[in-house]
């Protein structure tokens, strides 16, 4: 695949500065992206897989002849049939609903953990690379503390205190996120706070919370999107491991890891439930996980 | 060398502080109390209120805090005036009893308690149980002439009774809510602290919980060791054939037969090899139930799954990083120098290649302790496996919590303290690293 990529090139040296080129920079940024992902076969096949799932989450109800929540008392843990496409579970409702609703829980919740975990992890790592010295140390003393913790283990004292629901399952999975994406965002910062643009900032008397947002936050992008992307992995990872341990979404909602935990008992009469489910965890995380670590290593390529 | 030790240990120790502190935080502080995790949705908040004054839940946090990590029984001692001393008696097979006593001067162990207004002193015979003598002669009077005593009570905590204070007290167990007036004013529960081995009685268990937890590490232990033993060297070899076969059909299938493995979540991989080992061939037990101690020695097969899961993801994890070291080290000029300098490929790879790729495993170790013992807890309530993890879990399901407290600790100072000790070795090994 190629090494050298003469559309980046080229956009480093025509940097858009009229307003009206800024909508072709945009265009060009993104073709940009496609080109990075396409040069990586590990990338397109992690994002095949994420699209896949993604359509079956957005068309649901489309694609589904039930809801994930009728019950069939008739038909209680059976296999696959003309009726139902993937069985039954173990309360009669259709395993292949239940999959694709799930998905729509797993792609909702992951992102937006990760998002509020960005949030909090950019509110601390700005200033303590930023300002250094006492906020800095403090700061990072923290979030050592909070780094030394399992994740899954902060995980479970967190929801065992809180009580499961969709809303403490996307608090703990931001505060597991918090401190690694502060470290990342501190260390960016702190190699970015010594360029000139930001001597210039200074000079000109902008006010350092502006400095750090309109100066360096959008400098370290790059890193902070393929860091980004490789969460929604792990979160999707942790969602699902939530569920199976009986800390993740109360019952009924569909949910992947739940769906394992009630099929797990069955299991000699009915494996349908827990091999959908399973299976789809494993493909959504695995291909997350390509499509990151793919992009991770043709952007890396390039520096 | 010293002082680099010596630092990384301080450094440790303060990151312990602040665990502890988060720890406590979350299980204590966290909306839904202790005392309404206990007692369920339909005590009377006069019951709760009482239950929460027996627990010490009315103490302020700082005090419940250092109540917790270093006892109470030094802030109590002054207030009864006599030494406070618990006894640990043997009840049945397994469950320990620990029992709370003031030392008279003489040696006598005794309690107290308020029965029809009259002060009881309680001494303790040698066989264990108690003699009963009338003590009203010790009640003390303070300024305005109130009669109070300071006292260890029957239920191991010091107590404050007031003469004819009629404070009821309310108490549950196994046969419902009990009664009972003349009850002390103030409690404060009696414990060594979680740094003198003492982490309090679980709730759910009846017995303390540091007996419990022996019992789950050594087998958790046992798991993690094996996992490790199995996983590492397989995972060495493949990422070797793999890196020195960069590009060819081999590696592209050992690359993503790793990749697969270290991400799929350990659960799903628990679960998928049950269903293949346990459920289609019928080979290998599905649950890792132990009926007895030696349970794994005499049916070795219980143990197979859960180590083959929780060395698959570390397999994957490790082949990856060896495979990249190889590939890196075999487009270094010195691999190429000594090609160069006529050296058999087989020298090459175990003189230079093998020696860089032994690095990985212990890189892994210090990176991935976490993950892995995360993993661990994942692994072992898959196959309900009666270790450290599977105990957090059942705690956690059932806030338990000072089960969850002790246990999050333990299972923490385990992971910094093998980071720790896997990041001395590394720079002993490593020429590269100086410690400053």
């Amino acid at each position: 695949m190629g090494t050298e990529n003469p559309a980046t090139a080229k956009q480093i040296h025509t940097a858009p500065s009229a307003a009206l080129t800024a909508l072709k920079g945009y265009w060009k940024s993104v073709r940009d992206l496609a080109q990075v992902i396409f040069a990586s076969p590990t990338a397109v096949i992690g994002l095949t897989l994420v699209i896949l799932w993604v359509l079956i989450a957005v068309f649901a109800p489309l694609i589904t002849t039930h809801t994930p929540f009728e019950q069939d008392y008739k038909l209680v843990n059976k296999g696959p049939s003309a009726l139902h496409l993937f069985g039954t579970d173990d309360l009669g409702r259709d395993v292949w609903a239940r999959v694709a609703y799930g998905a729509r829980t797993i792609l909702l919740l992951g992102p937006l953990s990760v998002l509020v975990a960005f949030a909090c992890g950019v509110a601390l790592g700005l200033p303590a690379g930023y300002y250094q010295g006492w906020v800095d140390e403090v700061v990072m003393r923290i979030l050592d503390a909070f780094m030394a913790f399992p994740a899954i283990l902060l995980y479970m004292i967190i929801i065992s205190a809180v009580g499961a629901s969709s809303f403490n399952v996307v608090i703990a999975i931001a505060i597991g996120g918090t401190p690694g994406i502060a470290r990342l965002v501190r260390a960016l910062t702190m190699d970015i706070r010594t360029r000139e643009y930001v001597a210039a900032a200074k000079l000109c008397g902008e006010p350092d919370i502006i400095i750090m947002l309109r100066e360096i936050l959008p400098n370290c992008r790059g890193p902070l999107i393929v860091d980004f992307l490789l969460r929604i992995g792990y979160a999707a990872f942790y969602i699902g491991t939530l569920g199976f341990l009986g800390l993740g979404l109360p019952p009924p909602t569909p949910d992947w890891g739940g769906m394992v935990q009630e099929g797990h008992s069955h299991m000699t009469t009915n494996v349908w439930p827990v091999l959908c489910a399973t299976l789809a965890i494993v493909t959504l995380v695995i291909g997350l996980n390509m499509f990151a670590d793919g992009l991770r290593e043709e952007t890396m390529r390039y520096q | 060398m010293a002082r680099y030790v010596i630092r990384r240990l301080m450094t440790m120790l303060l990151t312990m502080l602040l665990v502890s502190i988060i720890v406590f935080a979350i299980v204590e502080i966290a909306p839904g109390n202790v005392a309404r995790n206990m007692l369920g949705a339909f005590a009377t908040p006069q019951q709760e209120e009482s239950m929460r004054q027996q627990l010490g839940l009315e103490r302020s946090v700082i005090v419940r805090y250092v109540s917790w990590l270093f006892g109470s029984d030094w802030q109590a001692e002054p207030k009864v005036g006599l030494p406070l001393r618990e006894t640990v008696s043997q009840q049945g097979l397994v469950a320990r009893s620990r029992e709370w006593w003031a030392v008279e001067p003489n040696g006598d162990l005794v309690q107290w308690d308020v029965q029809e207004s009259q002060l009881i002193r309680l001494v303790r015979q040698p066989d264990g149980s108690t003699h009963k003598q009338p003590a009203d002669q010790d009640w003390k009077v303070d300024a305005s002439g109130q009669a109070y005593f300071w006292g260890v009570d029957t239920g191991n905590r010091a107590a404050e009774w007031i003469r004819g204070s009629k404070t009821v007290e309310y108490t549950y167990d196994y046969s419902g809510w009990q009664e009972k007036v003349d009850a002390p004013v103030e409690y404060i529960p009696l414990s060594k602290g979680l740094l003198r081995g003492d982490a309090g009685m679980s709730l759910r268990y009846k017995e303390p919980v540091s007996e419990v937890i022996g019992r789950r590490i050594t087998n958790s232990l046992i798991l993690a060791a094996l996992a490790f033993l199995v996983s590492i060297p397989t995972a060495v070899l493949l990422g070797l054939i793999a890196g020195l076969n960069e590009g060819r059909l081999i590696d592209r299938i050992i690359s993503i037969a790793g990749l697969i493995t270290a991400g799929s979540p350990d659960f799903a991989t628990g679960i998928l090899l049950i269903m293949v080992f346990a459920l289609w061939l019928k080979v290998l037990p599905g649950a890792a139930v132990f009926t007895s101690k030696s349970a794994i020695l005499k049916d070795p097969r219980l143990i197979v799954l859960p180590v083959l899961t929780a060395g698959l993801v570390e397999v994957g994890y490790v082949l990856r990083i060896t495979r990249s070291s190889v590939v890196e080290v075999m487009n270094s000029p010195y691999v190429r120098t000594a090609i160069l300098k006529g050296l058999s490929y087989r020298q090459v790879v175990v003189r230079h290649v093998l020696q860089n790729a032994m690095m990985a495993p212990i890189t892994v170790i210090m990176l991935h302790v976490n993950w892995f013992i995360g993993g661990l807890v994942v692994v072992e309530s898959v196959f309900g496996y009666p270790g450290l993890g599977n105990f957090i879990l059942n705690a956690a399901l059932y806030k338990d919590v000072y089960a969850i407290e002790a246990a999050s600790m333990v299972l923490i100072l385990l992971a910094v303290g093998t980071q720790l000790i896997a990041d001395l070795i590394y720079s002993l090994i490593n020429p590269r690293i100086r410690y400053t």
